[in-house]
């Protein structure tokens, strides 16, 4: 059992396809996230035999690309350019093997008891509290070895940010990661060189692949087949890398499927199957994120951002006002889009990016809702959400007490980025403009990959797709266990409570498969 | 009739007609969008000052050409709007001076700077985000140079991968299962684990030439 080339399971990669295929499984699950890899492992772990169905390739250390935009077209849906329509928001969702977990920051935070009470009030939910969750949290925990960020790999670009919460008194937590041994390398958004974040791709699917089952890469599920209130299992067609040109094709038949394709994938393979699942007529709405941006502090001397966990520290302080703070690093390239102006003043400001540290805060939203669509008869989403002028002005709060915290840090001067305030702000004092403002939305430049909602759990069928168990309403094999599912934003960076959430419908589902 | 004849001709002359040949290397943009990707990559990093190197000497042209041709159709046909937009768009935001509203590439250094920054700080919010997009797309192809990465002090880190078991398991993309190198034993392979010397040696690729 050393040699995984001797493990009873398999992946099929793109080279491997020379002919359409048709498997049998007891269970189907559709994408290899943070959320699919979790239900698979565990299903297989159950003894169920398991077909894990991936768009996108596996991605090896050779095929990462160091370069920021370069990175994005290979590893991101739309090359990275995908947006909302209404309020356009920029978002991102991945497309590989272990999804978003390849080129996220590993935080794993739990939610709140407090928001988990507010969905359970809000989606008349009876079995989904902290408590109930603990125990799943924990085994992932556990399995993932999911531990605070170590100092000394925090880099001083996040021990900053601490530094600057601890002079005003505001909590400041080392993040807690699905890391093992971190660098330090700033890295985590083009791919873990060090191999060090346990992005599903080694994690769960190696483990599933060790217990039995098998891994299909590079295949496009373009349908869920059913017969009645049964789904029958899926059907597809292979797709190239990159380009997604599609091959040969295939189908898998299962006594249960799980669709675990993401947030906006996942209600359009349910809208083009038939309007699977969507007797409530809510499959594919409530879009909602965590819009966010990010101020960026020059600071006296070097701060050498190059050297750092990526996410390394977080503010928890402000949860229950609707923000979230964090530290943030990306490739330079793409965190000197925010950088205002242009010619020589942003040459020199672009300099300045050695002495400065990036935070950023993000919204958990209580009015900007959207809805995600196919667009013509394509797997390729139209989404459209709009950021409710409430929810804006709190997200300026957060931008606010971000300025607060560099200038306790020692910042000589910040970059708001705010349209209508100055460019640079080199005071408390002159910051001041960020607290008394009420920002609007179109002030502020926001991005997002933090999404929720499209197949959203709710104790009333009529009012929700799935149950508790994340099976959906209308179907009796048929289960969403990806971020969908949650009523509304989990006041945290979402993953782990995705995954503790298809943890337990996994185990749910296993008991009648 | 003569009127519609001249407009067409002016509008064949303004869209078409005065580009500089397109550089066969590149497979994606037109000579046109060749042109304004030029253009505009020297007025977002004009040449000289702090930071020396010029938005064209960095490659910039290359490296968009090399990213639209990664992506998908319909993200291409954007990329090439937003260009030809922002080419075009001196007829209704001209550029200062009486002969503004010639297409961006005709304009002088100075007038492209100024129609750029007209965007940019533009009350209406569509105009602000038409100009981060291309800010956006000329940032990232210029910090694709190792030399500017360097001058900031920011090009990555030399780093040895570790094997690990799902190096045995995928192959690199678009190979098959038999390309897979590495072996059980590579595990064992002593790799430094220790958090990265910011001044350390950098990544092969970002190194100063020798
Ligand atoms: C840059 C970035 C940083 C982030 N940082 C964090 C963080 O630090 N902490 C955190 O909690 N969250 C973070 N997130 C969000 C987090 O990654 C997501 O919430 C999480 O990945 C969601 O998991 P999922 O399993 O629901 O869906 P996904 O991770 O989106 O996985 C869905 C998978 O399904 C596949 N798929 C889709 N359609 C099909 C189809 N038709 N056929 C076959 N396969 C299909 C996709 O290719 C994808 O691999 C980040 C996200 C990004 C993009
Ligand atoms: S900071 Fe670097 S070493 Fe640490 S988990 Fe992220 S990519 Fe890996």
């Amino acid at each position: 059992m050393n040699d995984p080339r001797a493990w009873p399971g398999s992946v099929r990669v793109f080279a491997d396809y020379d002919r359409d295929f048709r498997l049998d499984a007891d269970v189907v699950v559709v994408g290899s996230g943070p959320c699919g890899a979790v239900a698979a492992y565990e299903l297989a772990a159950a003894g169920k035999s398991v077909v894990l169905c991936e768009e996108g390739p596996p991605f090896t250390p050779a095929d990462y690309e160091i370069d920021g935009a370069l990175s994005m077209s290979r590893t991101m849906r739309e090359g990275g350019l995908r947006f909302t329509s209404g309020t356009v928001l920029p978002t991102m969702q991945a497309i590989a093997l272990g999804g978003g977990s390849l080129v996220n920051s590993a935080m794993c935070n739990r939610t709140p008891d407090f928001r988990f009470q507010e969905w359970a009030e809000e989606a008349e939910l009876s079995r989904t509290s902290r408590a109930e969750l603990e125990p799943h949290y924990d085994a992932i925990a556990e399995f993932l070895g999911i531990a605070a960020t170590p100092d000394e790999v925090q880099g001083r670009r996040n021990l900053l940010f601490r530094d600057g919460c601890k002079a005003l008194g505001y909590s400041a937590e080392s993040c807690p990661r699905n890391v093992v041994g971190c660098r330090g390398s700033g890295e985590c958004f083009t791919g873990c060189r060090p191999r060090a974040k346990q992005s599903m791709d080694i994690s769960y699917v190696p483990a599933a692949i060790r217990l039995g089952a098998q891994v299909l890469t590079s295949v496009r599920v373009e349908r869920i087949l059913a017969s009645g209130r049964r789904a029958t299992g899926v059907e597809g067609r292979v797709a190239a890398p990159f380009t997604g040109a599609p091959g040969p094709s295939f189908r898998v038949d299962a006594k249960a499927v799980v669709l675990a394709a993401g947030v906006v994938a996942t209600p359009l393979l349910l809208q083009r199957s038939g309007d699977l699942a969507n007797a409530s007529g809510q499959v594919g709405e409530h879009l909602q994120f965590h819009p966010g941006t990010s101020v960026l502090g020059v600071f006296p001397d070097p701060v050498e951002p190059v050297f750092g966990a990526t996410q390394g520290y977080q503010s928890l302080h402000f949860l229950r006002e609707g923000f979230k703070l964090e530290t943030l690093w990306a490739p330079p390239g793409v965190l000197a889009v925010r950088m205002p102006g242009l010619g020589h003043p942003l040459k020199q400001a672009l300099l300045d990016m050695r002495f400065a540290s990036v935070f950023d805060g993000i919204v958990s939203c209580r009015r900007s809702e959207g809805r995600v669509r196919e667009r013509g008869r394509s797997l390729h989403p139209a989404m459209r959400w709009t950021f409710h002028p409430d929810d804006a002005a709190v997200l300026g709060r957060a931008i606010w007490h971000m300025a607060e915290i560099f200038f306790a840090a020692g910042a000589r001067k910040i970059l708001p980025g705010v349209a209508g305030v100055p460019d640079e702000l080199h005071s408390l004092a002159e910051a001041e403009v960020l607290r008394t403002r009420r920002l609007r939305p179109s002030d502020i430049v926001v991005a997002s990959t933090h999404v929720f909602g499209t197949t959203r759990m709710h104790g009333d069928a009529r009012r929700g797709v799935v149950d508790e168990d994340l099976k959906a309403h209308d179907m009796d094999n048929l289960y969403v266990v990806d971020t969908g599912v949650f009523p509304r934003s989990p006041a945290v960076n979402p993953m782990f409570t995705g995954m503790a959430l298809a943890r337990r419908s996994a185990l749910a589902l296993a008991g009648r498969v | 009739m003569l009127v519609g004849i001249a407009l067409a001709v002016w509008a064949l002359v303004r869209l078409a007609l005065g580009y500089p040949r397109r550089d066969p290397a590149l497979r994606q943009l037109s000579a046109r969008d060749q042109a304004f990707v030029r253009a505009a990559a020297d007025a977002v990093f004009p040449p000289g000052g702090a930071l020396a190197i010029s938005g064209a000497e960095a490659g910039t042209l290359a490296h968009v050409d090399r990213y639209v041709a990664s992506l998908s159709p319909r993200s291409r046909v954007l990329i090439r709007l937003l260009f030809f937009l922002l080419e075009h768009a001196t007829l209704f935001f001209p550029a200062p001076g009486w002969d503004g509203f010639r297409r961006f590439t005709s304009l002088t250094p100075a007038q492209r700077a100024a129609v750029l920054e007209g965007w940019g700080r533009s009350p209406l919010a569509v105009r602000r985000t038409v100009f981060q997009s291309l800010r956006a797309v000329l940032t990232m192809a210029y910090f694709a140079n190792p030399t500017v990465l360097r001058a900031m002090g920011l090009a990555p880190l030399a780093i040895e991968s570790p094997v690990v078991d799902a190096d045995l398991l995928y192959p690199p993309i678009g190979q098959p299962r038999s390309a897979v190198r590495a072996t059980p034993a590579d595990r064992e392979r002593c790799v430094p684990r220790t958090p990265l010397d910011p001044h350390g040696p950098l990544d092969p690729a970002y190194r100063e030439p020798a």
